[in-house]
């Protein structure tokens, strides 16, 4: 089996040759290759590269393009703080409250801020993996975006002080990403792998979830597929347990659990959908790699009577981890049969 | 009470401010209303978070009702000293992430403790200048990224380094939370705001039960982290 038919027989809950393991590096791609990782989240070329490097030293089975998660929100007038070594920062908001958002348009993936380097990346990976190995791409969800378009704090205290108008917000990001996650695909992405930090049970109560962000994740989700996605795939970090029954009704077909969900807990809440998870991020830094081993074989021998599973991080493995660790990770599933 | 301590919890600012008008016009004493009003909502919401999910959004909304309330009750800024103690809070250099801080803020605020915030990205020796000025019972410092972790690993030795080898050192947020305290070289991790908060009250007793029994024999010798 290659990567992309290990990683479609998973979500099908069928039989792959070993279990598909994906580690989710980013940035890492960056510091493994040497290059400063500002250069790297804004030059679709050496990004791709860098990936190629990468997937070439520990032969894991998908690729990523994924810049930081501001790239959404820059294209919509955010000012960034780039750093030689760090992602980029939100130096300046791209909308105010006291802002009239009537006519907001969303960027053109083509044009706008470094979604175009985004969409080159992509090009590339296509054109060098084929259908071999899925080319993941990325979006924001329409919470996060939303929260990164006003900032946090003024975002959450405007759903609750003007439910409406912050709900019209919400509608506008969920244009934004579903017209960059289709111009991703048409550049070769495989999927958009959806990250949406602030929907998380941590940031708001799993009603406000239910209630305000599932009905855009659904119509998102919808529009991925329509545009030809190989799958859906969800990515909330935190203590997700409250939200994953949720995720079925959105047409997630691989969810993301966090370290602090067991795999009982989300293969309970989530019976007929393909699981990734959920190694702690914080151990690629600073654990050993015979733990990282034992903490994989424990996860693979978890879902060995289920399937439907994808041995991963919780959540992005951080730029700066060891490069044995995460090699620990991958050979546990690539020996294991 | 019971009232104004419903409107706090329910995030309702207005009928906040209108029960703590009521009080005062009913010769509540502001302390009164800080001690058995305030820190009691604080208490009761620590309790919901404890048994429930903690998430940011409540506290939020509870956090600007406390606000609107202190602002009341002292106009002009002139919040009154600390009762519980004084602590410092930043988020390190290359840590621009100030939500979790903030929301400690309020949250020890609302305790009962004067708060010195040295803001987000910043660096180590400004936090511990601000200690060596305030003499603070604690630092904390959250982290959301997991880059600054060598940085806050120096924060204890360079509190040490000035002397200041009393000060507690404690830490929390998303990043930080996946290490322990050991790693970090800080006397406490804190899963949450308020597990960060019970650990200040459990250290402030203990200062204010050493203080009145006369254990506290200069430099703060009986502190046994230092």
């Amino acid at each position: 089996m290659n990567s992309m038919e290990r990683v479609m027989a998973a979500v099908a809950f069928g039989q792959p040759d070993r279990v598909p393991v994906i580690a989710q590096v980013f940035g890492h791609a960056a510091i493994v290759a040497g290059v400063p990782l500002d250069e790297f989240t804004r030059d679709g070329e050496l990004l791709a590269w860098c990936q190629l490097k990468a997937l070439e030293l520990y032969r894991y089975d998908a690729v990523f393009s994924v810049m930081d998660v501001n790239v959404e929100t820059e294209a919509m007038g955010s000012v960034l703080n780039y750093h030689k070594n760090q992602y980029a920062t939100i130096e300046a908001y791209a909308l105010s409250k006291e802002d009239n958002w009537d006519s907001l348009s969303p960027p053109d993936p083509e044009r706008a801020g470094r979604m175009p380097e985004m969409l080159k990346a992509l090009r590339i990976l296509r054109n060098e993996l084929s259908d071999y190995t899925p080319v993941v791409g990325c979006v924001m969800g329409p919470l996060t975006l939303t929260t990164q378009l006003l900032g946090l704090e003024t975002a959450l205290y405007l759903a609750i002080d003007d439910p409406d108008r912050f709900g019209r917000l919400m509608d506008f990001a969920t244009e934004v990403v579903i017209r960059f996650g289709i111009a991703q695909m048409r550049a070769g992405a495989h999927l958009p792998i959806v990250f949406d930090p602030s929907a998380s049970p941590a940031v708001v109560p799993h009603q406000f979830f239910r209630e305000v962000e599932l009905p855009r994740l659904k119509k998102l989700f919808e529009s991925f597929k329509q545009a030809g996605a190989a799958v859906n795939w969800l990515n909330i970090a935190g203590p997700v347990e409250s939200i994953l029954p949720y995720y079925a009704d959105a047409n997630v077909d691989i969810a993301n659990f966090d370290y602090c969900v067991t795999p009982h807990v989300a293969s309970e809440k989530l019976p007929k959908t393909c699981l990734d998870g959920n190694i702690k991020p914080l151990a690629f830094v600073e654990s050993a790699p015979d733990k990282i081993t034992a903490e994989a074989d424990m996860l693979l021998k978890s879902f060995a009577g289920r399937g439907g599973f994808i041995l991963s991080s919780g959540c992005e493995i951080p730029p700066e981890s060891l490069q044995e660790n995460v090699a620990a990770m991958v050979m546990t599933a690539r020996n294991t049969r | 009470m019971d009232s104004l301590i419903n409107a706090l919890l329910d995030g309702n600012g207005a009928d906040s401010i209108v029960h703590t008008q009521r009080l005062l016009h009913a010769g509540v004493s502001v302390e009164r209303i800080v001690i058995e009003g305030i820190e009691e909502a604080m208490t009761r919401l620590d309790e919901k978070c404890t048994v429930s999910q903690f998430n940011l959004l409540e506290i939020m909304l509870v956090g600007r009702s406390v606000t609107n309330v202190m602002n009341y009750l002292y106009p002009g800024g002139s919040l009154p000293a600390g009762s519980k103690g004084t602590v410092a809070l930043a988020a390190l250099e290359g840590d621009i992430h100030d939500m979790g801080k903030n929301i400690l803020k309020m949250v020890l605020m609302g305790k009962g403790y004067r708060v010195v915030d040295c803001g987000k990205d910043c660096p180590i020796q400004k936090l511990v200048d601000v200690a060596e000025k305030e003499s603070p019972l604690a630092v904390g410092i959250s982290g959301l990224v997991t880059s600054i972790v060598p940085l806050v690993q120096r924060v204890r030795e360079s509190l040490r380094d000035r002397g200041l080898g009393q000060v507690k050192v404690m830490a929390g947020g998303a990043a930080l939370k996946q290490s322990s305290a050991e790693r970090l070289h800080v006397d406490y991790l804190a899963e949450t705001a308020f597990d960060g908060a019970n650990y200040l009250d459990r250290i402030s007793q203990e200062a204010q039960s050493h203080e009145q029994h006369g254990t506290c024999h200069g430099s703060g010798s009986f502190w046994p982290a230092g």
